[in-house]
């Protein structure tokens, strides 16, 4: 058949008409009308033939056809662990969800399966330690992780607890719940995301259909932390299609649609989506016939109605169960609901906590301490402080001689000390600290020379006050706090003790004088780490000031923040953070300052050092901007943020991530401080560390030689943090196979800290055992045995019993004996490394497995192939994972 | 096809969509075995996916089925391919009783032969080609064809009585 489309049309047209003749006429009409193309009357005959007839492929549903032709040989899933599968549950976004049924417990479960998502080992190690964080979370209203595993073919599931319930606004609404119900539930719900929180998993995909109100009313979350392991299955470039794929739209917080960071503030916003829902039987946004890419759009740029709008407006009527509320009270409702779901998660509730606590109130029919137009950080009204572009030579000048003149000027004024007068007095201070600690980004960090003469100086003039002692011991209390963020602790030392000796003998014992020169000088005792002193000093200084100032005076705040300090470093950090929070309260009503920056940078750190880093993360990021708007995007607290943001990634083990945020930090440290600072230096040691962990070792070499060059110089050869960064040379080393490298670096390492604190220290023996490491890997194995029995010891001696650094030594001790073969030798410190390390609540599991491997080989070798095999059987159940040691 | 979407980003459109419904339908069959492939239902859960992912938005879900049944076409015309290669290949040596394997060996033929017909009637008349791409691949119905090709129902009817009737003829005729 030749291909005219002329032709194919006269066909079809002949067709058309040929088909509603009746047979007879057919051929006749045909042969009349195709007298030039006779072949053309067979082939509209053969048209009308088939036009009869229904069983071409055509008519076939495609489904069949389909079935019939896909590849099946995939077989289906039966079996999963030690499950069996018995229905699908359900098909969600990222996978399917199975009952099954454990045979041996007789116990159901919920397994999700997640297709498509097939792990490459190393990823399979990650999602296994991952998921090990989450089996932690234990609590009666949220959904159990029993588990979490690949299947052969990597291929990730997760075994939940199996929840039969009714989403949650489904049961409200057939329930009619009257208002009292919805809000206990609610309260249940956020109880729950609190209890998570605290352990720093953020649920992130938040949404009733997730909350199941079980068969004795109570609620039940689930899906915990599932959205971040998702997300993290996924190669980084895709990472926005993932997130966007397991996002319900209308329970997205903005910040998740513009794939900005995610944290507790996300889920809070979905509470309050929750909630409006909740109060109102609909969704704060109409979704309903958007795509998605409209539904962004609508979610990032309009206010939602009040939920009392929507409930009273004409022509609707309120959810079931709840007519019959007040005006007052929806006032109230609108509140709670609009303060969780403000599309600034800066506005939102900062915890859930804070949100449960406004349920409270107004369930007590107390005032909400969330008010319609509080901006608790009002950044946009903000005066950004301009520096004078004097050299400090110049503005040092100006201040420290300007105040004797100024001091002295006051000869005639009362000598009693009001508020106004101390708290101006603070605001110098203050004024001449930041000037020196980095008030202007281009004049740089105070340690010039030029300054130092010029502080001497400016202590010269002060005794020169000999006659005015009160303004002396003012300015001896200022300078010794410049020498003191100036890193010269005798001189601040001498200063501050003067000072102190001075208001003493002018105030008597007591006085808010004296008070505040016994904070300073507490701040001064905890950096030289004399922690009782410190914290008795600034104890008693902040009693007296409380006694005398107000709550919110600045001196109060800063020995409330300073006493914060002291507890954290103790590691009271639940204390640290009451009284540093408090701190924080007082500071925040009246707006971003530095003082408030500070503060809250305290308390961020003690979050951190608690371990609830997802708070400390949060905190951080509203810390960075403000100190961005404070201070200018290239001030040193904008690095110092950002060093705490790294530091919040690497405790997290996202290396990457750390070394971006160090890496911006020390952009912007280092033309503050310059090259051969030791902040600087300390920077280099963090981005060092960051890379040494992605085994990005020249690189990390190179931080790390910069780091130890600059310690060495301002430190000298023999001091700590010259130790530390030798320590994390020395694994880079080792990591390159330069085991000479390392060895020396180790070397050094432990004669250091010998020359520290002594042969009989932990740290000691922690450089012993790294330098038997070394031995080990250059198979020098006596060596190895002989320092790794010492370290082992000396382990034993300092430190608590069952510690992990014991526990490893002993492996490792075990596993060179292992190596020589002396196998009977090698079993006792391997069972008791092994067993002190399982039962660690994070044990680092490539030592137990290196552990359990060595223990079945010297339990074959030994005869005993029962024990043998007991150890390999441990090892396939637990997933072998890799971790940093 | 007249579409208000750059050449580039229509490929892209078409790889995303041929890629997600056939991850879409292998996931169907393996998790719930049993069950009969729903087209309808893979174009619109292909399409919730690729909208929400892709940041450019075809111009209507319309638009979005007519990539979906060209892309639909692909899938199982691959399939199909592969399949019809078993029997020649090694596979041949297994034996399924049930004879369910030469059911699905004999459709992928028929298939093929569908997929080079149309082809012959795209040169023919195109528009009839995109009519039975759609109705068949695509699931589109008798309102939808005519409104995405431009015409009226009833032409409609009329080109695909045509087109049903002469792809059939050449089907028959195939080897």
């Amino acid at each position: 058949m030749s291909r005219d489309p002329q032709r194919w049309a006269r066909v079809q047209a002949l067709f058309h008409q040929a088909v509603d003749l009746t047979e007879g006429e057919r051929r006749a009409f045909l042969e009349r009308e195709c007298g030039d193309a006779p072949e053309m009357v067979e082939e509209v005959l053969g048209l009308v033939e088939e036009d009869g007839r229904s069983d071409s492929i055509l008519e076939r549903e495609l489904g069949t056809v389909a079935d019939a032709v896909l590849d099946g040989s995939v077989p289906p899933v039966r079996v999963v662990g030690p499950y069996r599968i018995r229905r699908v549950l359900g098909r969600g976004g990222m996978g399917v969800v199975y009952l099954a049924e454990r045979e041996d417990l007789r116990s159901l479960a919920a397994i999700k399966v997640l297709r498509d998502a097939s792990l490459s080992p190393v990823r399979r190690d990650r999602f296994a330690r991952e998921q090990r964080m989450l089996a932690h979370l234990v609590h009666p209203a949220i959904g159990r992780l029993y588990d979490a595993d690949t299947l052969p073919d990597g291929t990730p599931y997760f075994v939940m607890e199996y929840v039969e319930g009714v989403p949650l606004t489904d049961y409200c609404e057939r329930e009619a719940a009257p208002l009292r119900a919805r809000l206990r539930l609610f309260r249940a719900v956020c109880e729950a995301v609190q209890v998570a929180h605290g352990q720093a998993v953020v649920h992130r995909d938040l949404k009733p259909s997730n909350i199941l109100v079980t068969a004795d009313g109570s609620p039940k979350l689930l899906d915990f932390g599932i959205a971040k392991q998702l997300e993290e299955l996924d190669v980084p470039a895709q990472q926005t299609e993932t997130a966007l794929r397991l996002m319900t739209p209308a329970y997205a917080a903005p910040e998740q649609i513009l794939g900005e960071p995610v944290g507790t503030y996300t889920d809070i916003y979905a509470l309050g989506v929750i909630l409006y829902e909740l109060l109102t039987g609909r969704l704060p946004f109409d979704l309903s016939r958007r795509t998605p890419g409209q539904a962004e759009a609508v979610i990032l740029e309009h206010e939602a109605a009040r939920p009392s709008e929507v409930a009273r407006a004409k022509g609707s009527s309120p959810p079931p169960g709840l007519e019959g509320i007040g005006r007052g009270a929806w006032a109230e409702l609108d509140v709670l609901c609009l303060t969780a779901m403000h599309r600034d998660p800066e506005r939102r509730y900062r915890t859930v906590d804070a949100l449960v606590r406004d349920l409270d109130h107004f369930r007590a029919g107390e005032p909400l301490r969330a008010r319609p137009d509080s901006a608790t950080y009002r950044l946009r009204k903000l005066v950004r402080r301009q520096w004078k572009p004097l050299s400090a030579l110049a503005a040092a000048a100006t201040v420290v001689v300007g105040l004797v003149a100024f001091y002295t000027v006051r000869l005639a004024r009362a000598r009693d000390l009001a508020v106004e007068e101390a708290a101006r007095a603070q605001r110098i201070q203050r004024f001449t600290l930041s000037l020196f600690s980095g008030g202007d980004e281009d004049v740089g960090p105070a340690d010039s020379l030029h300054v130092v003469t010029l502080l001497d100086r400016g202590v010269h003039e002060a005794r020169v006050l000999d006659g005015e002692p009160d303004i002396q011991a003012e300015l001896y209390q200022t300078l010794g706090s410049i020498y003191q963020q100036l890193g010269n602790l005798d001189r601040a030392d001498s200063l501050l003790q003067a000072a102190l000796d001075q208001n003493r003998r002018l105030q008597g014992p007591r006085g808010t004088a004296v008070a505040r020169s016994m904070v300073a000088l507490g701040l001064l005792r905890l950096d030289q780490a004399q922690l009782d002193e410190s914290e008795k000093l600034v104890r008693e200084g902040l009693d007296d000031l409380r006694q005398t100032y107000p709550a919110d005076h600045p001196s109060v705040i800063d020995a409330e923040t300073a006493l914060g300090r002291i507890l954290q470093e103790r590691g009271l950090y639940d204390e640290a953070v009451a009284v540093l929070d408090r701190a924080v309260q007082t500071l925040s009503g009246r707006g971003a300052s530095q003082e408030l920056s500070n503060t809250m940078g305290e308390l961020a750190n003690t979050w951190f050092y608690a371990g609830n880093l997802a708070a400390s993360d949060s905190l951080n990021r509203v810390l960075l901007d403000m100190d961005r708007d404070l201070f200018g995007p290239r001030h040193p607290s904008v690095g110092d943020g950002l060093i705490n943001l790294g530091a919040i990634q690497f405790q997290l083990g996202n290396y990457a991530d750390a070394e971006r945020f160090y890496r911006e930090a020390l952009d912007i440290l280092q033309s503050y401080y310059g090259p051969d600072h030791p902040e600087t230096a300390s920077n280099l040691t963090m981005l060092g560390r960051a890379l040494v962990y992605q085994g990005k070792n020249e690189e990390a070499m190179q931080a790390l030689h910069r780091a130890l060059a600059i310690q060495e110089r301002v430190f000298g050869p023999v001091h700590p943090a010259v130790a530390s960064t030798l320590n994390d040379l020395g694994v880079a080393a080792m990591q390159t196979g330069d085991m000479p490298a390392a060895e020396e670096d180790y070397r050094r390492m432990l004669s250091i800290y010998d020359a520290v604190y002594g042969p009989n220290h932990y740290l000691y023996a922690l450089a012993q055992a790294n330098l038997a490491s070394v031995y080990a890997a250059e198979e020098r194995w006596s060596d190895a045995e002989a320092l790794f029995r010492k370290a082992v010891a000396l382990f034993e001696e300092t430190l608590p019993a069952g510690h992990q650094h014991t526990a490893i030594a002993r492996i490792k001790l075990g596993h060179v004996l292992a190596k020589e073969g002396r196998w009977a030798e090698a079993e006792g410190p391997l069972v008791a490394g092994y067993e002190a390390l399982s039962a660690q609540a994070s044990p680092t599991v490539s030592w137990l497995t290196t552990a359990r491997t060595d223990l079945a080989t010297v339990y074959d070798s030994l005869g005993q192939p029962e024990k043998a095999a007991r150890y390999r059987a441990q090892g396939a159940d637990t997933p072998a994972v890799a971790s940093g040691g | 096809m007249d579409c208000p979407v750059e050449r580039p980003e229509l490929d892209r459109l078409f790889s995303s969509t041929y890629e997600e419904l056939k991850r879409l339908a292998a996931s169907v069959r393996r998790d719930e075995p049993g069950e009969t492939l729903n087209p309808t239902a893979l174009v619109n859960e292909a399409y919730l996916k690729l909208a929400r992912s892709l940041r450019i938005q075809p111009a209507s879900r319309l638009h979005f089925k007519r990539i979906a049944a060209r892309a639909m076409r692909q899938v199982l015309v691959e399939a199909a391919r592969r399949r019809s290669a078993q029997k020649r290949g090694g596979d041949a040596l297994m034996v399924t009783l049930d004879g369910s394997r030469d059911r699905a060996v004999e459709c992928s033929g028929e298939l093929l032969a569908l997929d080079a017909a149309l082809g012959e009637l795209a040169e023919l008349e195109p528009r009839q080609a995109q009519m039975v791409e759609y109705r068949f691949f695509g699931g589109f119905d008798l309102s939808e064809t005519a409104s995405v090709l431009g015409v009226s129902e009833s032409t409609v009817q009329r080109d695909w009585r045509a087109a049903r009737a002469w792809l059939g003829r050449e089907l028959r005729r195939a080897p």
